[in-house]
């Protein structure tokens, strides 16, 4: 393919800055031998004043402004390009805190990401302060219809009943009641994935510091087949006894109703950190 | 408290990449670097990206590489077998699908 020279302002091989995330100074030393040695990404620890800018050197032909909508399309790149920068910000985690940033946060040169890291001090601080020394986990609840439909039936007197008039009847008749049955319980399921999601919600939110429930995932993205009920994220102490003590109290109480609970993490506080930075 | 007695719920690993997606796309802060992803492009690609990766992963699973030469990636063909599938997933999540590209 010939890419017209008008449209490629950048020359070849010109190098920027790929940003990660932010931490302390003092805190974010230990990792870089390791990341380093790491071997596929290069990080290296940018540091101006207390802060330091976690960062690769990055092709900015590859990340180029006007190619990047061009690559987001191929899945391949993109997966690489995602995984190593959670990669990065999970190694950093063990060791620092961190303000996570969005993906694909470039600069053209050394100079321009250290005037960032100087001219926002102040709100980086603070970012940094709400996450010290805690987490994000997630919680994802998923319920297995089939036994919600046992449960039911041990709990709800008309299903019970339902379910022998399913069992006694014969031909067209079982037919009916079987589809009476099945729309009575998805009636109870209806009401139940709300109450289970409030439920969950209030007694994990108590266990953290922060938490806030994000959109639920198709069965395509949570490669699960049973139905998704519930996906959140919370902000824990890094030790996350207290949090996963309740969350074990919750898993047997919900189990009975065919609900299963996924823990996720330890991720970067990614639902934590300002989606913006104030005003300079 | 030991880790077995805590198993009434399940700890997924190594992480799934829709978890990933859903915060290094979708969150972390935004600051004015030098080159960014338009916040715009951001919102239209993620759930298209999220659909695609989903199905990537999916069909290494089973060991096949279909979307790579696929015709909706190299753009020859709007009728590419990625795109429908794509199609029907955007469909079934209830979202709205792709442009389907007139043939002539």
């Amino acid at each position: 393919m010939i890419t017209p020279a008008a449209t490629a302002p950048l020359r070849r091989n010109e190098l920027g800055w790929y940003l990660y995330g932010v931490a302390a100074a003092g805190e974010a030393s230990a990792p870089l031998a390791r990341l380093a040695a790491g071997g596929a990404q290069e990080v290296e620890l940018v540091a101006e004043g207390p802060l330091v800018g976690v960062a690769s050197r990055v092709s900015l032909q590859e990340f180029d402004e006007a190619a990047l909508p061009e690559r987001l399309r191929d899945a391949t790149w993109l997966e690489e390009k995602i995984r190593a920068h959670e990669q990065v910000l999970e190694r950093v985690l063990e060791d620092a805190s961190i303000v996570p940033c969005r993906f694909c946060t470039v600069y053209r040169s050394e100079v321009e990401l250290r005037r960032f890291l100087s001219e926002r001090r102040e709100a980086l601080q603070a970012a940094l302060d709400r996450v010290r020394g805690k987490v994000e986990v997630g919680v994802k609840a998923f319920i297995d219809r089939d036994r919600f439909a046992v449960a039911q039936a041990k709990q709800n007197d008309d299903i019970r009943q339902l379910e022998t008039q399913v069992s006694t009847a014969e031909g067209g008749r079982a037919y009916l009641k079987r589809r009476r049955l099945e729309q009575r319980v998805a009636a109870e399921l209806d009401g139940f994935r709300g109450e289970a999601a409030d439920r969950l919600h209030t007694r994990l939110l108590a266990a953290a510091e922060d938490g806030l429930s994000l959109p639920l995932q198709a069965p395509e993205l949570s490669g699960r087949e049973e139905e998704m009920v519930f996906n959140g994220a919370y902000l824990v102490t890094a030790d996350r006894a207290a949090f996963e003590e309740a969350l074990a109290l919750l898993g047997r109480d919900f189990r009975d109703d065919g609900v299963d609970l996924e823990l996720t993490g330890p991720w970067p506080a990614y639902n934590f950190v300002p989606e913006e930075l104030g005003p300079e | 408290m030991s880790s077995r007695e805590l198993e009434s719920y399940r700890s997924g690993q190594p992480a799934q990449l829709a978890d990933v997606l859903e915060r290094v796309l979708d969150k972390g802060i935004v600051i004015a670097g030098d080159i960014q992803i338009n916040l715009l492009d951001i919102e239209l690609l993620t759930v298209k990206i999220r659909l695609l990766i989903a199905s990537a992963d999916k069909a290494r699973e089973m060991g096949i590489d279909w979307w790579e030469g696929d015709a909706f990636l190299s753009k020859r063909n709007g009728q590419g077998e990625l795109e429908q599938r794509l199609r029907k997933l955007e469909e079934a999540a209830g979202l709205p699908t792709s442009p389907k590209q007139e043939s002539d």
